[in-house]
């Protein structure tokens, strides 16, 4: 999967447009440090196909994933510009298979070492990644339980209408009661699906209905690989009884694959089990609390995202800004009007207008570019215009604030431009 | 377990053809027909691009018929027709300047007709040589609108008679002058014969993606309305962003009582568009207001989004019209109220480029070029 991916990062350019060609970067607090490798990005990505390929076929099994965790998240933090949840996600999953031993049976580490051939694993491993997928849909259903959502219906009455040249289908897409009826569906799917899929009951028609809601996601809107990631990811939540079985029957016909046939039990070593313990809880919580940061910060979610991101929060918003930046030299009557298009790609323009965080991030380099050119204390204003879900756009941020003096950290931006609208709900 | 998969399947069946079977009932009932784009992108080719072009090339063929008049018999009468005809024929040229789309872009139509200011010494380096070659980069400055209005208009009607009579290369700003016209009539029908193969192309694309016609045009009108219409008639020659007056790069430079007229009609013809006008001026029901209006974005006072941004565009016009007295001066000796006009037309942009684009479900793939 993940090498399908890179194949598709790789057969789209986009390894270079995204991560080489841009003049700068926008990166996670924290994290500044990580830089692209120039041409030698290319040998990035492709450490991260093969440690994935070398994962995914159980080589090395450990050292790939360590690898192939380490590689992935790297390029995720190069620019915040293109975090995606579902990148987000993949990384916690490596993260959890670092520690687990999904290298005991059908591993290519079967055949160079027998000894590590186990049958079964210990159920709660397989389980850490149910959870891990439980977490995923319950916030993301957690998060639409808010008044755009529900009672507008919004942004899916401005995104269906935009898919009404659909054959069959497409005319319904106009309507305001599909709308609705996508709205609430998605929210009462997100919240029941890891529960249907838990019970054994439900459990084939649960999967079934992630299967069409996922090909329908992924028809109606441009979210790249995530459908197919989660349609992929769930099947965990089958026990391996009948795969089991289907690979033994596979092995009486191929008997050199490497299956294990006897029943044995993969055993952590009692310190390396405490450890994963540790790590797991440790994991869990900051999972379960980290949606929750957003209460800690003034002002409405949606409008300041101030703790949105690592939320789960996915397809909640149409948000879109125009952002104009003057930088002015003190004491004189230098000024300067920015062509955003000299310093950022198109996406991270996109992604600046609308996300305070960039949005200074982008003022500071600004005015460290002004002064490299002997501009004396460069001032940085910015208008700013966004809207949010079909709201009439307005002023984002305070005009007359000179953003280069402004400091970037956790706590509240109070030159964000206070929401003159109010959206009830998690 | 095969049964439940059974009836799930047969559930869902029954749920889906519902759905269809409801939604072809109740067809007649609703409006949300004026969300279909195929309709909306008709009208824009049909109504407005493949006529707009059709009066381009009839006012271009005249300007070359009072060109020919005038070479010929260079006099006070002959040299006022071709102004006439010229000015005509850059007016008309204002009611189409915003569609480099489709296969107009291709061309790029608007950098063969209209890129300005010219640049003198190239125009009389390329008289004087009497080789050149109007296809090139490096010669957009030397041709379109802006060159004929230098070579008729830049002196007074002696001087420019005695250009076309006794000059020593007379017989070579005449080739110029008709060169030059002919490259625009050559690009214009291009321009509109490809439209016309190329319509159905562009009607068919009803996708919201970059590469759907509602997607193209939308991104065409607004980085027009943006850069070529508030920064390049207004916003650029006043200093908007630097403080620092060019009005050495006003429209129609060497006609300065011209300039206004030209954004004046720009920004009317911007409107008419915006509001589904038909090229001759009457209305229709598939302009992209009317679309807007159907997808419903309001204003927190639950204005229709598609009204506000027409109150606004129009609050525009009205100050451009309220201008007293050329551009040229008034970005010097006026700056105030120029630049209170550019404020007006400046509120529009993020009405255009945010509220619509937002509402339509498309992005803006244009690069920005706000260094103005």
């Amino acid at each position: 999967m993940i090498v399908a991916s890179m194949l598709r990062f790789f057969a789209k350019g986009w390894i270079e447009t995204l991560y080489i060609n841009p003049g700068f970067y926008f990166k996670y607090y924290g994290f500044n440090w990580v830089s692209n490798w120039g041409n030698y990005t290319y040998w990035l990505f492709a450490i991260c196909g093969i440690s994935a390929l070398s994962f995914a076929l159980g080589l090395f099994y450990r050292i790939s994933a360590v690898v192939l965790f380490l590689s992935f998240t790297y390029i995720e933090l190069l620019d915040k510009t293109n975090y995606l949840n579902h990148y987000y996600f993949v990384s916690l999953v490596l993260f959890l298979m670092i520690f687990l031993p999904a290298h005991s049976n059908l591993a290519l580490d079967n055949i160079r070492k027998p000894a590590t051939q186990k049958r079964q694993v210990p159920l709660w491993t397989t389980a850490s990644i149910r959870l891990l997928l439980g977490i995923v849909y319950v916030y993301a259903g957690l998060a639409k339980l808010n008044s755009d959502w529900l009672l507008e219906a919004m942004p899916l009455k401005l995104w269906l209408p935009a898919k009404n040249d659909l054959p069959l289908l497409g005319n319904l897409l106009n309507k305001t009661w599909v709308a609705y009826f996508f709205s609430w569906f998605g929210a009462a799917y997100d919240l029941s699906i890891p529960w249907l899929l838990f019970y054994k009951r439900t459990r084939i028609p649960a999967y079934l209905t992630v299967i069409a809601f996922h090909i329908a996601t992924a028809i109606l809107f441009p979210i790249g690989m995530f459908p197919y990631v989660m349609i992929l990811s769930t099947l965990i939540f089958f026990p391996s009884a009948g795969i089991d079985a289907f690979w033994i029957k596979i092995k009486a016909i191929l008997p050199s694959i490497p299956l294990a046939k006897h029943y044995n039990v993969y055993h952590y070593h009692p310190l390396a089990k405490r450890l994963t313990g540790i790590v797991f809880i440790l994991f869990f919580t900051i999972q379960a609390l980290l949606p929750w940061r957003y209460l800690c910060y003034k002002g409405t979610l949606f409008w300041t995202e101030e703790g949105y991101r690592f939320s789960w929060r996915v397809m909640l918003m149409e948000k879109m800004g125009y952002a104009q930046f003057v930088v002015k030299e003190e004491g004189s009557d230098r000024r300067v009007g920015i062509n955003n298009n000299e310093f950022l790609s198109p996406n991270q323009e996109k992604m600046m207008s609308t996300q305070a965080d960039f949005i200074l991030q982008y003022a500071h380099f600004l005015a460290g570019h002004y002064k490299s050119m002997g501009w004396k204390n460069p001032k940085v204003h910015a208008t700013i215009h966004v809207s949010v879900n079909g709201r009439r756009s307005v002023l984002y941020i305070d005009p007359n604030r000179d953003l280069a003096q402004e400091k970037d950290n956790f706590t509240h931006k109070d030159w964000i431009t206070p929401f003159n609208d109010i959206i009830y709900g998690l | 377990m095969l049964r439940k998969i059974l009836l799930y399947a047969s559930l869902s069946t029954v749920f889906l053809l519902s759905l269809y079977a409801c939604n072809k009932g109740k067809k007649k009932t609703d409006d949300t027909a004026a969300l279909d784009r195929k309709p909306m992108l008709s009208h824009y080719a049909d109504q407005y691009v493949l006529p707009g072009y059709d009066a381009l090339i009839r006012d271009l063929n005249t300007l070359n018929t009072q060109a020919a008049a005038f070479t010929s018999t260079p006099n006070n009468s002959s040299l006022i027709a071709l102004k006439n005809a010229w000015e005509t024929a850059y007016l008309t040229w204002q009611t189409v300047d915003m569609l480099e789309f489709g296969a107009t872009e291709e061309i790029s139509l608007r950098s063969y007709m209209n890129t300005y200011p010219a640049t003198e010494s190239k125009i009389e380096a390329n008289i004087t040589a009497g080789n050149y070659n109007l296809e090139t980069f490096g010669n957009k400055d030397a041709q379109g609108f802006p060159a004929v209005d230098y070579l008729i208009n830049a002196l007074d009607a002696s001087g420019t008679i005695a250009r076309f009579t006794t000059a020593a290369n007379a017989a070579a700003y005449k080739t110029y002058l008709s060169d030059v016209i002919r490259k625009m009539q050559e690009k214009a029908i291009t321009v509109k014969n490809n439209w016309v193969s190329g319509r159905n192309t562009f009607v068919d694309a009803t996708g919201t993606d970059a590469a759907g016609g509602l997607s193209k045009m939308t991104n065409a009108v607004v980085l027009y309305y943006e850069r070529y219409l508030r920064s390049g008639k207004v916003g650029y020659p006043v200093g908007a962003m630097t403080g620092v007056a060019l009005p050495g790069h006003v429209e129609a430079y060497y006609s300065p009582e011209l300039s206004k007229r030209l954004a004046i009609k720009a920004l009317e013809s911007f409107i008419a568009f915006y509001e589904g006008k038909n090229y001759d001026g009457t209305a229709s029901t598939n302009g992209m207001k009317q679309y807007l209006s159907s997808i419903g974005t309001k204003d927190s006072d639950g204005t229709l989004m598609a009204t506000v941004l027409s109150t606004s565009l129009t609050n525009g016009l009205t100050a451009l019209q309220n201008l007293n007295g050329t551009l040229k001066d008034g970005v010097n000796t006026n700056r105030v109220a120029v630049l209170s006009v550019y404020d007006k037309l400046q509120l529009s942009v993020a009405l255009l480029k945010v509220d619509m684009v937002s509402a339509f479900g498309i992005s803006i793939t244009y690069l920005d070029n706000d260094g103005d």
